[in-house]
């Protein structure tokens, strides 16, 4: 099950080269940092941060950016715990408990859970990962061109179809992102969409349109924004009671492999990830505990399983995106394009022939979540000044340092205008309740999604019926055809519902006072 | 109140930008086609494009709402100021983005530093002028430090 050549040869690639791990622990404060921060997404520490790993080696560069990964997931309960917002999407759960626990003067004991979990659930979801990669590999390299397209046009659907309120508006902010993926000269040669601009025959530059996309179009819509964080975050912080924390965390093994697993299972699911999984962790906890009517009034339980979840949906993603290449959500998303950074394509080819930079991959994983705690640790006697940090100051600094990212990769004015142009794109939808995500995945696969299709037209030589010898092809078609139909139906049933309770709700009278 | 009834809001917002990704679709699917018509060229791009203008049609009818008590959450609620300080941000960081290699990016990180934190809310200028001008000198050197291109420069 395990390719123990592969796990030697990922041994040698982290010991023999020390630059491997200087950035681990760098990567994990800006993290922690970023994610405590409210307002500043985990995806948008990771963009701002991207066009800095061009200059580093490939290994280095992943490890820096799933550092940030891995801090940004604990830094998000921070603010959550202690002044109920949550940092991130990901941490909205952890509040429901988590700020009664700290109302109630639990706070350092709600932070040594949320980290413990936190560690526990990151390192949960490596550890399946690195039991399980060698068979996905052999698995996925018997994938042909029809199947990898079908596989990332069901990516993309889910992604588009799950992640947005409509499901019209999932799946054209996909199919919009896949068509501006497209822009250049395609595999074929011929050259559409540039406008005459010379710098787009490369197509559009994937980082700084994502960079606009996932940070800088969040950043003008915080303009407006403001977090009422002066008087609670500073609280006392005691050691003592943190351990206390992380003992409690510990002696719940069966809600945090519980998270763990619903972490792993919905991260590994593209446009789902951890902003689900930690509330369906939360819900599934609740249901199965005796003392459930308590969750919600400071129940530890409900920390530790909210927390395990979003840490371990890390893992899940990563697999979908190192097996297949297709990025689940954002963070996945910047990860891929830090691939082809470095001139490496994700994928079934990347997994089978380069088990031992993913077993690295997993290895440097599990030393992040040892360091978080230890660092995690040290970061909670700061996190009350770091949330404070005011949006003001915060705004037009990452704008200015994502521009001057975005000039790095090529010392040309290219970038800094396609990201002020994805950031006016992302605001809108944003606004309108586009899934941004879904246009970054869709911009990403867009090349991949035309080279599989272009070399199955000339694989069957444009014969339908082709499709008939590809059975696995056939069934991926057949599931994703079921899954979007699914979704859509349930969201229309949801609107029903919430229409229905709306009509009820006018129609009953209202109390006399 | 009956289905039907209630003010009809139309989202001129969300209808603007459904005709940005129209013009950008079609522009894109007739600039294609008049690269060539072959199925090579045409493959992925025809069908995505056919796809996405159906997706906008599905769309268009939700920019029209019916006001209902709790349905508002779907219209975006910001005030006219509000937007104003978004449009403001945005046309100063789309200044300061295309006139960069121009005026230099130690000028134009400093006046955008200053005109940000301004339409941000620092209204203290002992406050805003020192940080933006320590900002600029700490990331043309530091940033500068780390990439291998130079950046254009007319002051430092």
């Amino acid at each position: 099950m395990i390719d123990f050549n592969s796990v030697g040869g990922a041994f040698s690639l982290l010991t023999s080269d020390w630059s491997a791990w200087i950035y681990l622990i760098p990567g994990l404060i800006i993290g922690l940092f970023f994610g405590a921060m409210p307002g500043i997404s985990i995806t948008m520490a990771m963009a701002i941060f991207l066009p800095m790993t061009l200059y580093m080696d490939f290994l280095p560069a992943i490890i820096f950016l799933t550092s940030i990964y891995t801090g940004a997931g604990f830094g998000g309960s921070v603010p959550a715990v202690l002044m109920n917002i949550p940092g991130t999407s990901s941490a909205v759960a952890t509040t429901f408990d988590g700020y009664p626990m700290a109302r109630s003067g639990q706070h350092n004991k709600a932070l040594g859970i949320a980290l413990a979990s936190s560690v526990i659930g990151t390192l949960s979801s490596y550890i399946l990962l690195f039991v399980l990669i060698a068979p996905i590999s052999r698995v996925v390299l018997k994938m042909g061109p029809l199947e990898l397209f079908f596989v990332a046009a069901w990516g993309l659907m889910l992604l588009g179809s799950l992640a947005g309120r409509s499901l019209a508006r999932g799946l054209l902010a996909g199919v919009f992102g896949v068509l501006l993926g497209t822009v250049g000269m395609n595999t074929a040669g011929f050259i559409r969409g540039t406008m005459g601009v010379p710098w787009l025959l490369d197509g559009v530059p994937t980082i700084p349109a994502m960079m606009g996309l996932l940070a800088a179009s969040q950043l003008l819509g915080l303009i407006n924004t403001t977090y009422l964080v002066e008087d609670e975050a500073s609280r006392k912080i005691s050691f003592r009671q943190i351990i206390s924390g992380i003992r409690q965390a510990i002696s719940y093994p069966a809600i945090v492999l519980r998270g763990a697993v619903i972490g792993i299972l919905v991260g590994a699911i593209p446009g789902v990830g951890s902003s689900i999984s930690n509330l369906l962790s939360y819900s599934e906890t609740k249901r199965n505990a005796p003392d459930g009517d308590t969750f919600g009034q400071g129940n530890p339980k409900g920390v530790i399983a909210a927390e395990a979840a979003n840490s371990s949906s890390e893992g899940g993603a990563m697999a979908t995106m190192l097996a297949l290449g297709i990025p689940g959500g954002g963070a996945t998303a910047i990860l891929l394009a830090a691939f082809a950074m470095h001139n490496i394509v994700g994928g079934p080819s990347f997994i089978g022939h380069n088990k031992d930079i993913v077993y690295a991959i997993i290895f440097s994983n599990f030393a992040q979540a040892v360091l978080l705690l230890i660092v995690g640790l040290g970061f909670v006697y700061i996190a009350g000044y770091v949330v404070r940090v005011p949006l003001r100051y915060l705004i037009p600094t990452i704008l200015v340092v994502s521009t001057f990212g975005s000039y790095a990769i090529d010392g040309t004015s290219s970038g800094p205008i396609t990201l002020f142009v994805f950031s006016l794109l992302g605001w809108a939808m944003v606004r309108y309740g586009y899934p941004v995500a879904a246009t970054v995945v869709g911009l990403l696969l867009g090349g991949l999604l035309e080279s599989n299709l272009l070399r199955t037209y000339q694989v069957s030589g444009g014969d339908p019926a082709y499709a008939l010898e590809r059975p696995g092809a056939l069934l991926i078609l057949a599931i994703m055809v079921a899954s979007v139909t699914l979704t859509a139906v349930s969201k229309a049933r949801r609107r029903r519902r919430t229409v229905r309770e709306m009509t009820v709700r006018e129609q009953t009278p209202a109390p006399k006072i | 109140m009956q289905p039907g009834q209630g003010r009809l809001v139309v989202m001129w917002g969300h209808m603007a930008l459904l005709a940005v990704i129209v013009g950008v679709v079609v522009a894109y699917w007739m600039d294609a086609r008049a690269a060539s018509l072959k199925i090579n060229n045409l493959l992925l791009v025809q069908p995505a494009s056919v796809l996405a203008l159906i997706l906008v049609a599905l769309v268009v009818p939700q920019c029209f709402k019916r006001t209902m008590p709790g349905a508002g959450k779907e219209v975006p609620t910001e005030s006219l100021s509000d937007l104003g300080k978004v449009a403001a941000l945005a046309a100063c960081f789309g200044a300061f983005t295309t006139t960069l290699e121009i005026v230099g990016f130690d000028v134009a990180t400093f006046l955008f530093m200053i005109a940000a934190l301004f339409i941000c809310g620092e209204r203290r200028w002992w406050l805003n002028l020192p940080f933006s001008a320590a900002f600029t000198v700490l990331l043309i050197y530091g940033y500068g430090a780390l990439i291998p291109f130079p950046f254009p420069l007319t002051v430092l």
